[in-house]
């Protein structure tokens, strides 16, 4: 699904050159549970950014659904990630001025999709993360848990084939973060949906199909 | 999108009120900025309806000791013919103080039929007028010699006048006045004798009779090109030596033009300047909230560009979103303005507002869409990585 080849990432300002990664290949097939591990500053938020297209990496390929990716202009950038891509965040990143619903939306608004057809499968999307009590909310009525649910049903709304989580169960206790993970579970086993997350806590990374290790932009593991 | 827009915008009501009023404000304030200059301008495209070149105005005192009015017309009419026998004099005549450019207005009420009109200007004028300050005749005819054998007094009235009075129906040989003692006779341009930018309205003109002719007190004196100021030097020396003890005071109409015109610009002047200072002022608003809620909102840039929105889709939304709050304030806006007209605050043709506001709501829609150019342009080159990464 995602193959990375000898990923290179140099990031300049001024006065320093950070390498934050490090001649990374990584093979992640379809349907694949994957997860990150490594200190902080190690370099997994970058590896997803790029697996993510948000980000470009300084050398090497990145190939994403057998395509290669880096003649791919802004525009078809944004239509990819879009399309196959869905993407949670530690700190949730909902939009505070939109209620839970339209939160949820957002992707298909960029698809230009119908008003029907949005709304018909944002709903499903927050069934599916347990959440259809509360699609008239706004984000900060609801809990670190409840957000990061309406973050995954935004994330899911779209049935993208990937979806790339850093720290999703950062912010939350054991038990929230085990009902994410058991959300991300269910879908990974229901709908074959290829996952990698990245992940400070053991105890989720072994419950994932495979783990790899990085250490200073170098994988270890 | 569109709907997603309104929406948000919507729920930001609270932090977009502050906006709405600055874009409201100045919406009123240029709505009247521009009614005016609208107003003011089709004045000065109206035809000025006399000719003020080459024309000198003389000023004197008339308290002179002639007590009954025949040896007055006499008086004058010597005076008249001697003015006229000068070299380089074209025509010459007698008026009332309220000559072009002069500031001085006399206003009377008229009646027709069972209407009262009020604020008539009033001109005592001689038969020399017409061709001294060239009025166009669009109706009927001026005075002549043969009045004197009309048994209703004769009177010249402009188009407004005869608009307000008599509407499209005819005009000539109406019967005006208490007990119908005057008639119309002629009907000439509206002229514009106070300056380029403002109208005279409603005016009538009559030719001196044993009352009136007290009140003449100006000399029109229309002089070949090249009269100088030789020329000025006899005409004060003959009149001076005429009327004995008077003051006289020769001007031009040129230059009082030229002064008067000054004087009515002095507000249009001041007020450009205040609403140039203003828009500046909103402007600089505008740019600073757009540029600290695009810095606020860098998180919902980056995770849009995340969910598949192009850098110039986000462009063009951050624009998009003014130009909506903008929309809403000028519908509040237009609401206030439509009243003006509607309920004739100030006596202005309806177009005149009409064309105001769609100045005004045409320089809103520039100067927001101006203002939200760079911040929004500025949003599509942030860089969705480092935006996501930083809260
Ligand atoms: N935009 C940037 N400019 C410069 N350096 C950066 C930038 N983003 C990341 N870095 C550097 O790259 C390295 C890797 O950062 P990254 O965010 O990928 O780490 P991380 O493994 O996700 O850490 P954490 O677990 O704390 O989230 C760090 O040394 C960081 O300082
Ligand atoms: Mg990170």
């Amino acid at each position: 699904m995602i193959s990375l080849t000898n990923i290179e990432k140099v990031y300049r300002t001024d006065t320093i050159e950070t390498l934050a990664l490090n001649s990374i290949s990584l093979d992640i097939a379809k349907g694949e549970f994957l997860s990150i591990m490594g200190p902080s500053g190690c370099g997994k938020s970058t590896l997803l950014n790029i697996m993510g297209l948000l980000d470009t990496p300084t050398r090497g390929q990145v190939q994403i659904a057998d395509q290669p990716t880096q003649h791919l202009n802004d525009k078809q950038l944004a239509h990819f990630r879009n399309k196959k891509i869905g993407f949670i965040f530690q700190s949730y990143h909902l939009i505070n001025d939109l209620k839970v619903l339209d939160n949820v939306e957002l992707p298909l608004l960029y698809r230009h999709s119908a008003a029907k057809e949005r709304r018909l499968l944002a709903t499903a999307a927050l069934e599916k993360v347990g959440l259809s009590n509360r699609i008239r909310h706004f984000p900060t009525q609801l809990s670190g848990g409840q957000k990061q649910r309406v973050a995954i049903a935004r994330a899911i709304v779209g049935q993208p084939e990937i979806i790339l989580a850093d720290e999703p169960t950062g912010n939350l206790d054991s038990a929230m973060g085990h009902e994410i993970m058991d959300i991300l579970l269910t879908l990974n086993k229901t709908e074959g949906t290829t996952i990698i997350m990245v992940t400070h806590d053991e105890i989720m990374a072994r419950k994932t199909h495979r783990l790899v290790r990085l250490f200073d932009g170098t994988q270890v593991q | 999108m569109f709907k997603h827009l309104f929406i948000l915008i919507w729920n930001k009501k609270k932090q977009n009120f502050l906006l709405l009023t600055e874009v409201l404000i100045s919406f009123i304030v240029l709505f009247a900025v521009f009614t005016l200059l609208v107003f003011y301008y089709r004045n000065y495209k109206t035809p000025r309806g006399f000719d003020y070149q080459q024309v000198w105005v003389a000023t004197y005192t008339n308290n002179f000791n002639i007590h009954d009015s025949d040896s007055l017309h006499q008086f004058y009419e010597s005076l008249r013919n001697a003015i006229q026998a000068m070299p380089q004099v074209v025509s010459v005549a007698f008026v009332s103080s309220n000559t072009p450019y002069s500031n001085n207005m006399q206003m009377n009420g008229l009646q027709y039929q069972k209407r009262q009109l009020r604020s008539v200007n009033s001109y005592i004028v001689e038969n020399s007028y017409l061709p001294t300050l060239q009025l166009q005749l669009l109706e009927g005819q001026w005075f002549s010699p043969a009045d004197a054998a009309a048994r209703k007094t004769p009177l010249v009235i402009d188009q407004t006048l005869r608009e307000e009075l008599f509407g499209n129906g005819p005009a000539i040989g109406q019967l005006v006045g208490d007990d119908n003692q005057q008639q119309i006779i002629g009907v000439v341009q509206d002229p514009k004798f106070n300056n380029d930018y403002s109208l005279t309205g409603k005016a009538m003109f009559s030719a001196p009779d044993t009352g009136s002719i007290r009140s003449l007190s100006r000399a029109l004196v229309r002089v070949a090109p090249g009269a100088d100021a030789a020329l000025e030097g006899r005409l004060y020396k003959l009149m001076a030596n005429t009327m004995k003890n008077a003051n006289i005071q020769i001007e031009h109409l040129d230059e009082k033009r030229n002064s008067a015109n000054n004087f009515a610009l002095l507000p249009m002047i001041i007020l450009a300047v205040v609403c140039g200072f203003l828009i500046i002022n909103v402007a600089l608003g505008l740019f600073g909230v757009l540029w600290y809620n695009i810095n606020k909102r860098r998180g919902e840039i980056g995770l849009r560009r995340a969910v598949g929105a192009t850098g110039s889709s986000i462009a063009w939304q951050l624009v998009a979103e003014s130009l909506l709050l903008a929309t809403l304030a000028l519908l509040v806006g237009v609401f206030f303005a439509i009243q003006f007209p509607l309920l004739h605050v100030f006596d202005l043709a309806a177009t005149t507002y009409l064309w105001g506001l769609l100045f005004a709501i045409v320089f809103i829609y520039v100067l927001v869409l101006v203002c939200s150019l760079y911040p929004g342009k500025q949003a599509a080159a942030i860089y969705p990585a480092v935006a996501l990464h930083e809260d």
